[in-house]
């Protein structure tokens, strides 16, 4: 491990696995994905009274070191379920990640995050992420406290969401296996 | 429609047949692919309530005929399943058509599907839904037409049918399942007289209406005050698609599975597809992208950005047989790129690929 990378690891885990309610799972997340974060907390895009100041202790080569040390540490494999496999889904929180809602232009989450939400690039990986991390995200989205997003895509997704989707996908991506 | 009418149409139908059966076409001419990717043809753009709607997929009925239309909606989205066959790059249908061919203004399938078969002045030759759909194989797919008839060409249409059936039905509150059709039904489409259609719509309709139903293709934007220009659309790229697309037009693969579309380079559309036209690709860009936004380029950027994607290598156009210039001379008298000398490499000079 990166000396840079050590104090990360006292939220995040050692192998970046996460430590649920505390840090979020960084093993899976891309190199490119995690850098772009902390510079984005950096430039208070993202907010967030913890990562805030920490992601300022991360500077110049630090920021890479410590994204690719992250980025590639073991994350427990998902069985891909692509679009396509399945014509329609009882489920309407299935339907909203394969098929998305059209009618208020919410398009399936796994176009962007990849099948199963496995993630890539600058798209992050939900499958396995802690549930309530990922219901904090959608809605800092929804309030304008995470921000970064190239044309809003996201934030304009999120905001069309209904507390009860949000709870429910949380859930959903969480227990994703 | 009363029957002088019905007559009329009739004979009109003919004649557009009769005219195509007897127009003189060479050997060497029959044996070349056929352009089959002409220019859409926009509808006015129109308030969202006219839009038709397909019912759920859910209401897809058991048996044969709905296992055609689900075969068809899986394709549709996942049409790297037929890749090294039919698919010679990463695309699916659904990256250009969105929300599985159901969004209007994107290509809907429901309205593309009552617009065929459509006679064409360019290769003198009446095309069928099946026949356009080959070009979409052939062309935007980089890959192999399946053969006319085969079961993916029916469930392609027969998923088109279902979806403007259904919509049309709704539309004109006509009760009951859609009709089913036999697969020689299906991919001929629906732009024919003697199409099966609940008689209400018929009175509601004609076909010629039917035929440019509102959303139907990429609504057409205005031309740009300034000349297009690839230099510019560079940095519109930059800000507004790279991070989907990749920053040399790769697109996003995860986990083996094509995520984000590549937008030129040996794993996008070829030269052949319409996509490769500035204008196409304008009007596609400034309605739906970024994606699931639209509308936040302006005109000038979207025919910018257009002219930026289309100003790099693609795979060859399946008509090239050696001869970049007079295929240009031949096919490519529109906006676009083919043949043009990019930094020291002639566009279209790229090898067709094997598949």
């Amino acid at each position: 491990m990166p000396a840079s990378a050590q104090l990360c690891a006292g939220c995040h885990g050692l192998q970046g696995q996460g430590i649920d309610p505390v840090g979020p799972r960084l093993a899976g997340l891309s190199a490119e994905y995690i850098q772009q974060q902390i510079k984005l907390f950096q430039t208070g895009q993202r907010q967030n009274p913890t990562m805030g100041p920490m992601a300022m202790t991360v500077q110049g080569e630090a920021i890479e070191q410590v994204s690719k040390y992250f980025s590639s540490q073991d994350v427990a494999d998902v069985s891909t379920h692509v679009r396509g496999e399945k014509v329609s889904y009882d489920d309407p929180t299935e339907r909203l990640v394969y098929q998305g809602d059209w009618e208020r232009i919410i398009p399936a989450c796994v176009t962007c995050h990849g099948p199963s939400g496995i993630g890539g690039g600058q798209f992050p990986r939900l499958a396995g992420q802690q549930a309530n991390y990922l219901k904090a995200q959608l809605l800092a989205w929804q309030t304008g406290s995470r921000k970064g997003d190239i044309d809003g895509i996201m934030g304009d997704i999120a905001a069309k969401l209904t507390a009860s989707e949000i709870d429910a996908l949380s859930q959903y991506f969480s227990t994703l296996e | 429609m009363n029957f002088l009418k019905k007559v009329l149409v009739a004979f009109a139908w003919l004649t557009v047949v009769f005219a195509a059966l007897f127009s003189y076409v060479s050997l060497a001419q029959a044996t070349e692919l056929q352009d089959k990717q002409a220019e859409l043809t926009s509808v006015p753009k129109s308030a969202a309530g006219e839009y038709l709607k397909p019912r759920s997929l859910a209401s897809i009925p058991e048996g044969e005929f709905g296992d055609k239309v689900r075969l068809g909606y899986k394709l549709f989205v996942d049409t790297q399943q037929l890749k090294d066959k039919q698919v010679g790059n990463e695309l699916n249908c659904s990256n250009c058509h969105m929300n599985a061919g159901q969004q209007a203004n994107a290509s809907p399938l429901w309205a593309a599907y009552f617009a065929y078969p459509a006679y064409r002045k360019k290769n003198d030759k009446v095309n069928s839904y099946e026949e356009r759909l080959q070009g979409c194989f052939t062309y935007s797919m980089n890959g192999i037409a399946p053969g006319k008839g085969s079961p993916e060409l029916v469930a392609l249409s027969a998923y088109s049918y279902w979806l403007g059936m259904s919509g049309l039905m709704d539309k004109y509150q006509v009760a009951g399942a859609v009709p089913e059709l036999s697969d020689e039904e299906l991919v001929k489409g629906g732009k024919r007289a003697d199409f099966p259609v609940p008689e209400v719509i018929k009175q509601a309709l004609t076909v010629e209406q039917r035929a440019k139903l509102p959303g139907k293709g990429f609504p057409s934007i205005d031309k740009p005050k300034l000349a297009y220009s690839p230099e510019r659309g560079k940095v519109v790229y930059g800000a507004h698609c790279q991070t989907c697309h990749g920053d040399n037009g790769q697109g996003v693969e995860m986990k083996g599975v094509d995520s984000l579309p590549p937008l030129w380079g040996e794993n996008s559309f070829n030269w052949g597809a319409g996509m490769h036209r500035v204008n196409t690709a304008a009007y596609f860009i400034y309605e739906n992208m970024p994606f699931a936004k639209g509308f936040q380029l302006s005109n000038q950027e979207a025919w910018d950005v257009a002219a930026y994607i289309n100003y790099h290598q693609r795979p060859q156009d399946p008509r090239f047989k050696g001869d970049v210039q007079g295929l240009k001379d031949k096919y490519h008298k529109h906006q676009g790129y083919y043949g043009e000398e990019v930094s020291g490499s002639v566009l279209g000079s790229e090898k067709s690929k094997e598949n």
